[in-house]
């Protein structure tokens, strides 16, 4: 494939959490400023040629649409190329490749990728549960966000033997990866006892199986492969991406054990970077409930169909196991902001790639960590980016 | 009459929840209260009540909803004021869109002229097969001395011009006066109480009743349908004209006084044994008598009682209140985000109160529902058929919803069905879900999905089938 090579080459973001006190724009300049600050050789922010912005959800602190215009004057860049980029929860790991294209194609050279979610301007009913009253009158009516997911959970435990302490095993173990991330939403280490006992949600899902309702922000910063000592000696580049999609309405699924949008945009990614699942050394991905993160580590390849849920049981996902996965505590701990969430888990593959994770770090064998969101109205987008250490 | 009027069918639905006068008594300091009364649940009203008994008596008749020339519906509170009230059920009862027909309403009595409006269409020619549909679900003034025996349910009659029906309509006499029995004015939502009991008794109530009645007793009446407003007038009025069978007490017993359904409600199931059957209704200041002969069991006649005893569960009254809009929760309410009155519910009125895919000329899947699916999800194809979907399918999967803001109420199951026609689709299921599993077997029912800015938004739910349960509904 014809494309210019692309380094990251800076990081960061804002701790997550319910900011009440921050704004919209005062989020995006502290993620901004964070990624500026971990460039190693020092980057001047008036150098960003372009910006690609994503936020998921503008109607939840009243400014749909309009993220664009607003972006650039709350980083002090009034005057720069940006666009916002919406695709469902994976926005953020979307605009990073659209982000990551704009310099492939030679169009730009520098370039900022930046995702900012408000989730909690509003209160709950108002804002995300809003959702069980939109969309079509009869076929989603009370569909919340996690009945897109919990009829996995039901199938999957119907199927293959899954169990609520194999789910519960999940929120365990990002909890313990939370606490060692000062980023994360959550910080306190949880046992499986709680999340059997935590209050139902969406049957069979209960409330530590689910993410939390979280406002944050986070950037990275982009640079041709060619540029990137200017940068850092240490760079990090993209070895590769995939986006698929899927029917939009669960009806429409013929499979409630796995998310085919996944399993597409891992094939394509693992393509582009020719790579296979084994070669991956950890990631970062989509776990906004507990069986989210066991269908994912089925379809990106990880574990074989119907064993996500015994492996996750077993550590085979933990900070030691055979492939850490969510070592920043995921979207259940560490949060999920969604149009930030994907530059969020990138910042972390970039830090655990560069060896900067300090105690959540593990090993990198092959230089190679995976980072992937899923989402829609049916879970049926997915966007899978390969993070490398090799150029 | 000229062309003699037959009855080919009877049908009859009963809503979900049973309330106890007892447990009205209780809430009102009261103690004792005899009977039970039929209320709907949140998502039931007496279109949705009308709907299910339309179709228990075209399946009785084994008569195609396209073959059926009118609809004579009869309903104190149909769910618009002003509306498609008509329309809305024709096109669920799958009725052709020139069939024709009558909205009867105003007081109880609209039941029983729904009745003789279709005989006289049948009778005129104007309609070869008509169906009437009488429904009801009252909404009583709480505290008031009549609350607790305020019902819902529904009956609905297949009539034709074939002279080989098991039934024939026969004699009819009715009664008019300018009387105020009970009543509700404009803009009023709950039915006023009779302001003087004896007044009512003795001024309006027996002299129309026992005359109307009196007129129809000699004619070898074998059972009686009788108004029984207060639980005790009915039997005055049996005891009267000598009525030794008065097949309407057991209805007033398990569903309550269900309004303009009452009368036709209180008769059909008498419609299993030959004789005559004598059906008197009254509301509004008027009182008509009908005679039914009956000449062999009429179809789904033998079904009712264990029809409308299907399903049902006990309520207590905080969940009655809530229920019929009488309990509230406070603050801000989710609006729908597409409006009921915008441009998707005049795309998709169609497909959503008739059930219908979309059925791809090419492969064969079936696209639901075909006005979001130009294209099919299977093999792109752009041929694609309307046709109605298979109401009768098992659980794929499913949720309970637990977490969810007003006007929702939790719990709320939500499943993915496998109709037995291969289409797959995810509804609301009815009930708790507390004890739903995959693979468990549901039919689907018509139910109010919402109720907002005025308007009823109607869809189908699933319903777990009970193996026991009488006649189809």
């Amino acid at each position: 494939m014809s494309w210019n090579k692309v380094a990251v080459v800076g990081a960061g973001l804002i701790k997550m959490g319910e900011l009440f006190d921050q704004s919209y724009e005062t989020m995006a300049a502290g993620a901004f400023n964070a990624a500026v600050a971990s460039v190693d050789k020092g980057f001047d922010p008036a150098a960003v040629e372009a910006a690609f912005v994503a936020t998921q959800r503008g109607t939840l602190w009243g400014q749909e649409g309009i993220s664009g215009n607003t972006v650039p004057t709350a980083i002090g860049l009034a005057g720069i190329a940006c666009t916002r980029i919406e695709n469902a929860c994976p926005s953020g790991s979307d605009a990073f490749r659209v982000g990551a294209m704009a310099v492939a194609s030679g169009v730009y050279d520098l370039v900022l990728v930046i995702g900012i979610e408000k989730m909690r301007d509003k209160s709950t009913e108002e804002g995300l549960l809003s959702r069980a009253a939109s969309g079509h009158p009869i076929l989603t009516r009370g569909e919340t966000a996690p009945v897109l997911f919990a009829p996995f959970a039901t199938r999957h435990m119907h199927e293959f033997g899954t169990t609520r302490e194999m789910l519960a095993s999940v929120a365990v173990k990002n909890h313990h990866n939370g606490a060692l991330d000062p980023y994360a939403h959550f910080q306190d280490e949880i046992t499986i006892e709680q999340v059997l006992a935590s209050p139902a949600v969406c049957s069979p899902l209960h409330l530590l199986d689910c993410c939390p309702q979280t406002d944050g922000a986070a950037a990275v910063l982009l640079a041709p492969a060619d540029r990137a000592h200017e940068f850092t000696d240490r760079p990090v580049f993209v070895a590769g991406f995939g986006v698929a999609t899927d029917h939009p309405y669960l009806h429409e699924k013929t499979s409630f054990v796995g998310l085919q949008a996944t399993v597409e945009a891992a094939k394509r990614a693992y393509a582009m970077a020719d790579v296979g699942p084994n070669d991956i050394d950890m990631c970062e991905v989509h776990d906004c409930f507990t069986i989210t993160e066991i269908l994912d580590i089925e379809d990106l390849g990880f574990f074989e169909k119907g064993k996500g849920g015994i492996a996750s049981l077993d550590g085979e996902t933990s900070l030691t196991g055979r492939i850490p996965v969510n070592t920043s505590g995921g979207l259940l701990a560490k949060g999920h902001p969604i149009g930030a969430t994907g530059i969020a888990q990138l910042t972390e593959c970039w830090w655990q790639l560069r060896g900067d994770a300090a105690d959540r770090q593990v090993p990198m064998r092959n230089g190679f960590a995976l980072q992937h969101n899923v989402g829609g109205r049916g879970s049926g987008v997915s966007v899978v980016n390969i993070l490398t250490t090799n150029r | 009459m000229g062309t003699p009027v037959t009855l080919g069918a009877v049908g009859v639905a009963a809503p979900s929840l049973r309330l106890s006068a007892a447990e009205v008594g209780g809430a009102w300091g009261r103690r004792g209260g005899r009977g039970v009364s039929g209320v709907c649940a949140p998502d039931e009203d007496p279109l949705t009540l009308a709907a299910a008994a339309g179709l228990d008596a075209l399946h009785h008749a084994a008569t195609a909803p396209g073959l059926i020339d009118g609809l004579w519906w009869g309903c104190t509170r149909p769910p618009f004021a002003e509306g498609p009230s008509h329309a809305v059920l024709s096109a669920a009862l799958g009725l052709n869109s020139h069939a024709g027909g009558a909205l009867m309403s105003g007081s109880p009595h609209a039941g029983i002229e729904a009745l003789l409006g279709a005989a006289d269409a049948v009778a005129a020619g104007t309609a070869q097969r008509a169906l009437v549909i009488v429904s009801d679900a009252l909404v009583p003034g709480l505290g008031t001395t009549f609350e607790a025996r305020c019902g819902a349910g529904a009956a609905a009659l297949v009539l034709s011009n074939d002279p080989s029906g098991p039934a024939t309509l026969s004699t009819r006499v009715t009664r008019s006066h300018p009387l105020l029995d009970r009543y509700r004015g404009t803009d009023e939502l709950t039915t006023r109480d009779l302001y003087d009991a004896r007044l009512f008794r003795e001024e309006m109530f027996l002299p129309s009743v026992v005359e109307v009645a009196e007129h129809l007793a000699p004619l070898d009446v074998r059972a009686w349908s009788l108004p029984d407003p207060d639980g005790r007038l009915g039997g005055v009025v049996a005891k009267k004209v000598g009525a030794s069978t008065t097949s309407s007490a057991d209805i007033y017993a398990t569903l309550g006084d269900t309004g303009a359904a009452a009368a036709l409600l209180g008769a059909v199931g008498a419609f299993d044994v030959a004789g005559i059957v004598a059906i008197v209704a009254t509301g509004g200041g008027r009182t008509t008598g009908v005679l039914v002969n009956i000449g062999a069991p009429v179809p789904g006649a033998a079904s009712v009682a264990a029809t409308l005893a299907a399903d049902a569960r006990s309520a207590t009254y905080p969940e009655v209140l809530r229920s019929r809009g009488q309990l509230q929760a406070s603050g801000e309410q989710i609006p729908m985000g597409v409006p009921p009155e915008s441009a998707l519910f005049a795309r998709g009125a169609d497909e959503m109160l008739q059930l219908l895919g979309g059925k791809c000329a090419e492969c064969g899947t079936i696209n639901t529902p075909p006005s979001i699916h130009p294209t099919c999800i299977t093999c792109g194809s752009p041929k694609l058929d309307p046709v109605p979907l298979d109401r009768h399918g098992r659980v794929h999967t499913f949720v309970v919803n637990q977490t969810m803001p007003a006007p929702f109420v939790a719990p709320l199951p939500i499943a993915v069905i496998d109709l037995d026609d291969g289409a797959r689709i995810m509804l609301q299921v009815v009930g708790d879900g507390a004890d739903l599993a995959i693979d468990d077997e549901v039919d689907l029912v018509l139910r109010r999905y919402a109720h907002e800015r005025g308007v009823p938004v109607y869809g189908y739910k699933a319903r777990r089938v009970i193996s026991n349960r009488g006649g189809q509904s």
